[in-house]
């Protein structure tokens, strides 16, 4: 469904992806994952065409660069935050994308009431909470049914209810046959999700997997919660990165993301660098914070 | 909820929106959004109150004899349009592309079965219609202005003069939309349109009188040099319809109604559509070829 | 109406036959010097010729038809009067002078003819007392250098010239005739209107005057009066409603002066020391200047004018001011629709003088190829950078230290022609707001998906 060979886009002298390939079969579900910086959001941007790059993309047999029309009309697209005119409304809003999809009103509303958004046509987009914006994205991108959905982290920017919501009904489309790919830095939903992992690396292929073999527990992941002093947070956190595990400050204390089987390792770490750990607490839900790595 | 499931979700088609559906789709939107837009509003608002002033004000002198003439009514208007007319279409016409760009959107709507030359002739169209509307309803209240002062130009020109200035509307609008596509940021595309609207309306004008006097230029130098910028031409074009001779612009004007004869609308007229024509040609190809979004 | 004469004349060629002026000739010499001929509509060919004091007078169509040569009637005799013909197609020969009508003797009466085609419309060459009246003058298709006059004098005295209709010529124009009687003429598409050189002592009432070069062009001509004329949109080379050269006791009063490329242009008027020139209660209106003289320019008075939407009330020629001339007579000045002063007092003159600056006007005065940046926003950048600086500000052109706070009351004959109608312009402005409002309502309103209860509707 999806074939890319030798996806290379430069910024100037700085090199966003490089030679980058893969093939992905209809109805398969495939995830970038990787660091801010990685090159996630440009693969997903050469994919839709948007943006010039050096070789090949095709969706469906449609090259992006010329057949670009052709080749979005099988994609709905989800963005990491649904930008669009804030003082539109949510009707007006599906109804332009209606109408570039060649779908009629009562298919549209079908797509408002698969995200449970019916009855909100009259809202203003700028009154709409973060998750209602992100289910308005996914009604638009399942205009038309189209067979592949695109997306660009598409919970990052949610709660935990809104990413519970998302992420289920991406499973739905997933178990009706759609094609999906999709930049994420959560292993959890990679692991929901995905079918293969591409790992990008500052924008090179570091290897394609499985998320079994990317993290072989079965539910891999829990976030630890480390309470430290204050002044020591910055040094812990550091430290907690340099020995790979993915970590996010707030106001009480440090999240951990860890494998379910080791959650003391990170108290570990810190006591190699003499950092005290008053006291852990192990969160019962898997509940990453946004912005960590 | 009932409707719902008796439809059922439609056949998909996954074709792309003919291009008079995306195109008109655009444009519809973006007349909308121009009618809704604060600055917008505000510059009909302010052209419309000028323009009836100025007819009140000029007539009110003049109404009791009730001879009509090219007067100063006439010269007025045309003065308040070509101070006003040219800054709302430039920046209308600049903040249209950037703007999307600035706040995402861009992407989003280019990530839709739509190509980038069907979203920038939309846009186009729905504002030069916006633009055109603005306009008729200020030269329609002046014209009321007019009827009941009894007095003024006569019907025909001054459906010139309102077809003229539609012209020139839509000729800054194309220099406004090529200025947006190659600016990043709306604020400098804003900037970059109040520079172009300073140099065609004073400091062409003030260097080209300078240089006539410094290097003593021949008439027909002046002339061609003048019959570059659209707002002159707008002017020569008015007052060879308001007053079927362009003595009233000295030696240089004589010279060109001598030479060019009744060809003289159609040269000015033909130099306005240039300026419609190449500055969006050239918006066209860059919007496409540079591909930033 | 041409076309309707032209046709008329055409038809009458076709339809009657053709005779030889010679018939007329003949009946001329059968009969009694002052009596009276009726001629018998239909066309006669060649050059009449007419010897005796006769009254000729056309029943129905009587066409003479000079066939392009030469003067089609010569009028040789004294007291003669031609009454009621169309005259056509004389010679076009410029040495030759060929005319419609030429009259070599005095008391001629020559009313109501319609000539066409023809080099010179009417030539009175030393014919005192004769009268021109009601006739229709429409001069040859040619490029203005080879037109002729549609009406000439020379030396003819106390003549009356009136209700004459002459499109399409060179000039109505009088050499070294005085005394003169010319009223409500109308004079179109020509050269010069109303011509004077050397001709003193005259009055022009009511003549309608335009889309000439000129309306009115008197040279070396003194004491003429000029009352109630229109002269409009004359423009052309010189583009001037009135023009005077070298004229000494002109008074212009109740004339209205309307969007001609200067109202009244003044050469070396008045040219001696103790003469004046009047200009009292006129309309000076819509012209781009509207009154132009000569830097020397002195002794012209006036008062009571309106100046209307001028887009220079006053100028030089050439660089200067018209300090030398008076902008008001016994403390009464002149309307002037610029003017931004205020009348506090309520007696209707201003209490400030009006004095118009303008450094553009000034730029014009010595660089006449700026003239083209005139009505462009660039200009009024100029003229505020002058208000902004007083090194730059210019002298005022003029002083007028009584301006009329109130337009006056000015009653010209041709007042109200020209006016647009105010329906049109009515509908026109309805039918601009009601197309920009539908375009409005149509496309600006709510597309988007609805409520359930608009779903349920589609």
């Amino acid at each position: 469904m999806i074939i890319a060979r030798g996806v290379t886009k430069r910024y100037g002298r700085v090199v966003a992806v490089r030679n980058v390939s893969f093939e992905l079969p209809a109805g398969q579900s495939m995830a970038f994952w990787g660091s801010n910086g990685a090159g996630k959001t440009t693969m997903i941007r050469c994919l839709l065409g948007v943006t010039r790059f050096r070789g090949i993309a095709s969706i469906g047999s449609n090259s992006v660069k010329r057949r670009g029309r052709a080749a979005r009309a099988l994609v709905g697209y989800v963005p990491q935050e649904l930008a669009f005119h804030d003082d539109v409304r949510l009707g007006s809003a599906m109804a332009l994308f209606a109408s570039l999809r060649r779908v009629d009103r009562a298919s549209a509303h079908g797509s408002l009431d698969r995200v449970g958004l019916s009855g909100h046509e009259r809202k203003r987009l700028r009154d709409l909470s973060g998750g209602m914006k992100q289910r308005l994205a996914l009604a638009i991108a399942m205009l038309g049914d189209p067979p592949v959905i695109v997306l660009d982290e598409p919970t990052s920017n949610l709660d935990a209810a809104g990413r519970g919501e998302v992420v289920r009904t991406l499973q739905q489309l997933r178990q009706s046959g759609k094609t999906l790919v999709f930049a994420s830095h959560r292993p959890d939903e990679i692991i929901t999700l995905a079918d293969t992992v591409i790992v990008l690396d500052k924008g090179i292929v570091d290897r394609v997997t499985t998320p079994r073999e990317l993290w072989p527990t079965e539910k891999p992941v829990q976030v630890v919660r480390l309470y430290l002093s204050t002044a020591s947070e910055a040094e812990a956190a550091q430290a907690l990165r340099e020995a790979g595990h993915a970590v996010h400050i707030n106001g009480q204390g440090l999240c951990v993301a860890v494998p379910r089987d080791r959650k003391a390792e990170p108290i570990g770490v810190l006591e190699r660098k003499s950092i005290l750990v008053r006291n852990i607490e192990v969160l019962d839900d898997v509940r990453l914070p946004e912005g960590s790595t | 909820m009932t409707m719902l499931t008796m439809t059922g979700p439609r056949a998909a088609t996954h074709v792309p929106p003919s291009h008079r559906r995306a195109v008109l789709t655009f444009a519809r939107r973006e007349f909308r959004d121009a009618m809704s837009s604060r600055w917008f509003v505000l510059y009909t608002v302010a052209f419309t109150l000028l323009a009836v002033g100025v007819s009140f004000l000029s007539l009110s002198g003049s109404g009791s004899h009730g001879f009509a003439g090219f007067g100063r009514t006439a010269a007025g208007l045309l003065n308040l349009v070509m101070l006003v007319v040219p800054l709302m279409a430039l920046t209308a016409g600049a903040a249209t592309i950037a703007g999307e760009r600035e706040r995402g959107t861009l992407l989003y709507l280019l990530a839709q079965p739509i190509s980038r030359t069907q979203l920038l002739l939309g846009k186009y169209a729905g504002l030069s219609l916006a633009l055109v509307c603005s306009l008729c309803i200020g030269f329609g209240l002046s014209a009321g202005v007019l009827a009941w002062r009894a007095g003024g130009v006569g019907v025909g020109s001054y459906m010139v003069l309102v077809g003229l200035t539609a012209m020139l509307a839509i000729a800054m609008l194309s220099v406004g939309v090529l200025i947006s596509v190659v600016s990043r940021r709306t604020s400098v595309a804003t900037g970059l349109a109040l520079f172009v609207w300073l140099v065609l309306v004073f400091v062409s004008d003030l260097g080209l009188m300078a240089s006539s006097i410094v290097f003593q230029l021949r008439v027909q130098e002046i002339f061609a040099l003048a019959a570059v910028n659209p707002l002159q031409c707008y002017k020569m074009g008015a007052i060879v319809h308001l007053n079927a001779s362009l003595d009233v612009l000295g030696p240089v004007g004589a010279y060109a109604s001598y030479t060019l004869g009744p060809a003289m609308p159609w040269v000015l007229s033909g130099s306005i559509v240039a300026w419609i024509v190449m500055p969006l040609l050239l918006a066209l190809v860059l919007f496409n070829r540079r591909r930033s979004i | 109406m041409r076309t309707a004469i032209v046709a008329m004349a055409l038809l009458a060629a076709t339809t009657l036959g053709q005779q030889p002026v010679s018939v007329i000739e003949q009946r001329i010499d059968r009969t009694q010097p002052g009596s009276t001929l009726a001629i018998e509509a239909g066309v006669y060919e060649g050059n009449l010729q007419i010897r005796k004091p006769v009254t000729l007078v056309a029943q129905g169509d009587v066409v003479i038809d000079g066939l392009g040569k030469g003067t089609v009637v010569d009028v040789l005799a004294e007291g003669v009067t031609l009454k009621g013909f169309t005259i056509r197609a004389s010679g076009d020969s410029v040495t030759g002078e060929d005319a419609g009508v030429r009259v070599l003797a005095g008391r001629a009466i020559i009313e109501a003819n319609i000539i066409l085609d023809a080099l010179f419309g009417i030539d009175l060459r030393e014919s005192p007392r004769s009268t021109i009246r009601g006739n229709t003058v429409v001069g040859k298709d040619l490029e203005a250098e080879r037109r002729g006059d549609g009406i000439r004098l020379w030396w003819s005295h106390d003549a009356v010239i009136e209700d004459n209709i002459v499109r399409n010529s060179r000039d109505m124009v009088f050499w070294y005739s005085q005394n003169l009687c010319i009223d409500r003429n109308r004079v179109s598409e020509s050269r010069y209107g109303l011509h004077f050189m050397y001709s003193h002592d005259t009055t022009l009432r009511e003549n309608d005057l335009e889309g000439n070069s000129v309306g009115v062009y008197l040279m070396y001509s003194n004491s003429i009066t000029l009352v109630g004329n229109r002269m409009r949109n004359n423009r052309g080379p010189s583009g001037y409603g009135i023009g005077l050269k070298d004229c000494d006791d002109i008074a212009i009063s109740g004339n209205a002066l309307l969007a001609n490329r200067v109202g009244v242009y003044i050469d070396n008027s008045p040219s001696s020391m103790d003469s004046t020139g009047i200009f009292q209660g006129n309309i000076f209106a819509y012209n781009e200047i509207g009154v132009l003289a000569t830097p020397n320019t002195h002794d012209n008075v006036f008062t009571g004018n309106a100046f209307i939407e001028n887009e220079e009330p006053a100028a030089t020629h050439g660089r200067g001011e018209l300090h030398r001339n008076a902008f008001a007579l016994d403390g009464v000045g002149n309307y002037w629709s610029q003017y931004a002063g205020f009348d506090l007092d309520g007696d209707g003159i201003g209490d400030v003088a009006f004095e118009p600056r303008s450094l553009f006007g000034q730029m014009l005065a010595s660089e006449p190829n700026l003239r083209l940046f005139v009505h462009s926003p660039a200009q009024r950048a100029i003229e505020f950078t002058a208000r902004a600086l007083p090194e730059l500000r210019p002298r005022p052109v003029l002083v007028d230290p009584a301006p009329l706070a109130r337009p006056p009351v000015i009653e010209v004959a041709f007042k109200g022609q020209g006016v647009v109608g105010s329906i049109p312009m009515a509908l026109l402005a309805m039918g601009l707001l009601a197309s920009s409002a539908l375009v409005v309502v149509f496309l600006a309103r709510e597309r988007g998906l609805d409520s359930r209860i608009a779903r349920g509707a589609t």
